[in-house]
C-alpha cells in the first residue's frame, strides 16, 4: 500500500486519458460509417410492425374491405406490392370464420423457397367486418361477415 | 516538463481512473440500455391493433345502420355487436381481448337498440349509436373508450314544377354534406312517373352542397314528392316534400 502514497507519475494519467479520448473518438467515428445489419432478433417483429400499418392504411382507406369482399384478388394483391417496400416478400390468406379459405387466387409476391427457407417470417392477422354490397338500383346487402386476414411477411 | 515525464512512480492513481472511466462506461451503457428499451416494444403494433377493432366496430355500426334502412329489423344491431364481441376474440387469439358496448337508447333522437330513423318528411334521417369499451389485457390496456355514430340525413329544399328540378342536401356524420353522389344514389318514388335524368351537384350559401336532381316528365304541384337516397355506405333515407 505504499504506491497509494506516490503523488508523482501524473504525465501516465494524461497519457492515459488522452489515449482514451482517441480510442472513444476513434470508435465513434467508425460508428458512424458503419453499416450494422438489422439485428434477426426484431426482424420479425420489425416485418409486423410493417404488415399491420399497410392492413391498417389500406383499410382505413376503404380498399381493403372492397378487395376482399368483392374478391379482387389481383387488385389486393397490387395494393400490397406498392405498399411494402420491394425486398420484402408477400403470402395473404383470406378465411371466414369457419376456417374456410376464401381467395381461390394465390395473393402472392416473391420466390417461394424464400418462404421456406427463411427463419424470420413475420405473421400478421388482421381482421374485417363486412361491406354493402349493391345487389341492385335500389338494394344493398349490408350483412355482417367477418373476415381474418392472415398476411406472412419475409425479406427477399 | 522534461522531469515529469521521466517519472516512473504513480501507477496505482492510473489503475484508480482506468477503473472509475469503466465504471462510468458501464452505468452509461446501462442507462442508454434502460432509455432505449420502448424501442424494442412493438407499439405501433398494438396502435393499428387497436386502431383496426375500433375502425371494424364503426364499420359494423355503419353496416347495421344500413341494413336496417334496408330490412327494418331493429334488433340487428344489437345482434352484429353480440357477435362481433365473440368473434373479435377468435379472429385475434390470444390477445386475451374484451370489447364491451352499450347502444344509445332516445338521447339525441329516439335511439330504440341504438338505431332509428325518421322517414318522409322534408328533413328526414337515419341514424345509428353504440359506445364501445375496449380491454386487451395481452398488453396492459384497460378503459380505451370511443362512440360510433352513423348518421344520414335527406332534405328535400325545393321542387320546381316548372322545370322539373328537385333541390336536395345529403348531410352525413356532424352534419357534413356528403359528396360525389350521382344519378344512381337518387330515386323519386312518387310520383311514380317520374325518373331521374341527371344529378347536378352546386355549392350554395346555406347549405355548402346542393344537389339539383333534374327530372323528365311533369311534376304535378298538387302530389307530395318522395325521394330516396342511399351513400356509398348503403345507408338509406326516404324524405317527402312537402
Amino acid at each position: 500500500m505504499t504506491k497509494s502514497n506516490d503523488v508523482k507519475g501524473q504525465m501516465r494519467i494524461i497519457e492515459v486519458i488522452l489515449a482514451s479520448f482517441i480510442i472513444v473518438f476513434a470508435l465513434s467515428f467508425a460508428n458512424i460509417l458503419a453499416i450494422v445489419p438489422t439485428s434477426p432478433k426484431y426482424e420479425a417483429t420489425e416485418l409486423e410492425k410493417l404488415g399491420y400499418n399497410v392492413l391498417h392504411d389500406l383499410d382505413k382507406q376503404g380498399l381493403l374491405p372492397r378487395f376482399v369482399y368483392k374478391e379482387e384478388w389481383g387488385n389486393l394483391t397490387a395494393a400490397l406490392r406498392v405498399s411494402l417496400p420491394l425486398d420484402v416478400y408477400f403470402n395473404m390468406t383470406v378465411y371466414d370464420l369457419q376456417g374456410t379459405k376464401i381467395n381461390n387466387v394465390t395473393i402472392y409476391y416473391g420466390d417461394p423457397e424464400t418462404f421456406t427457407a427463411s427463419k424470420n417470417i413475420a405473421s400478421v392477422t388482421y381482421g374485417l367486418v363486412g361491406y354493402p354490397i349493391k345487389l341492385n338500383a335500389t338494394q344493398y346487402q349490408a350483412n355482417y361477415e367477418p373476415r381474418t386476414l392472415i398476411l406472412q411477411l419475409t425479406r427477399g | 516538463m522534461k522531469r515529469l515525464i521521466k517519472q516512473k512512480r504513480g501507477q496505482f492513481v492510473i489503475i484508480a481512473v482506468l477503473m472509475i472511466a469503466m465504471m462510468i462506461i458501464s452505468i452509461g451503457a446501462l442507462m442508454h440500455r434502460a432509455v432505449t428499451y420502448y424501442k424494442h416494444e412493438p407499439w405501433e403494433e398494438y396502435l393499428t391493433l387497436v386502431g383496426n377493432i375500433e375502425l371494424n366496430s364503426r364499420r359494423l355500426v355503419e353496416l347495421s345502420l344500413a341494413n336496417y334502412t334496408h330490412t327494418l329489423n331493429q334488433a340487428i344491431l344489437k345482434t352484429n355487436l353480440e357477435k362481433w364481441q365473440t368473434d373479435v376474440l377468435r379472429i385475434y387469439l390470444g390477445r386475451e381481448i374484451a370489447l364491451d358496448y352499450t347502444l344509445a337508447s332516445g338521447t339525441n333522437y329516439n335511439y330504440s337498440l341504438g338505431l332509428t330513423r325518421d322517414w318522409n318528411k322534408k328533413a328526414s334521417f337515419s341514424a345509428a349509436e353504440a359506445s364501445f369499451s375496449l380491454n386487451i389485457t395481452s398488453i396492459g390496456l384497460t378503459g380505451y373508450n370511443f362512440t360510433a355514430i352513423a348518421f344520414l340525413n335527406l332534405t328535400i329544399i325545393s321542387v320546381n314544377t316548372n322545370t322539373s328540378e328537385i333541390t336536395v342536401t345529403v348531410k352525413g356524420e356532424d352534419r357534413i354534406p356528403i359528396p360525389a353522389l350521382k344519378k344512381d344514389n337518387f330515386q323519386v318514388v312518387e310520383p311514380t312517373n317520374i325518373t331521374i335524368t341527371s344529378v347536378t351537384p352546386r355549392y350554395d350559401d346555406k347549405e355548402i352542397l346542393v344537389y339539383i336532381i333534374k327530372c323528365n316528365g311533369t311534376i304535378p304541384a298538387s302530389v307530395s314528392v318522395i325521394m330516396k337516397v342511399w351513400d356509398s355506405r348503403g345507408i338509406q333515407v326516404t324524405a317527402k316534400y312537402p
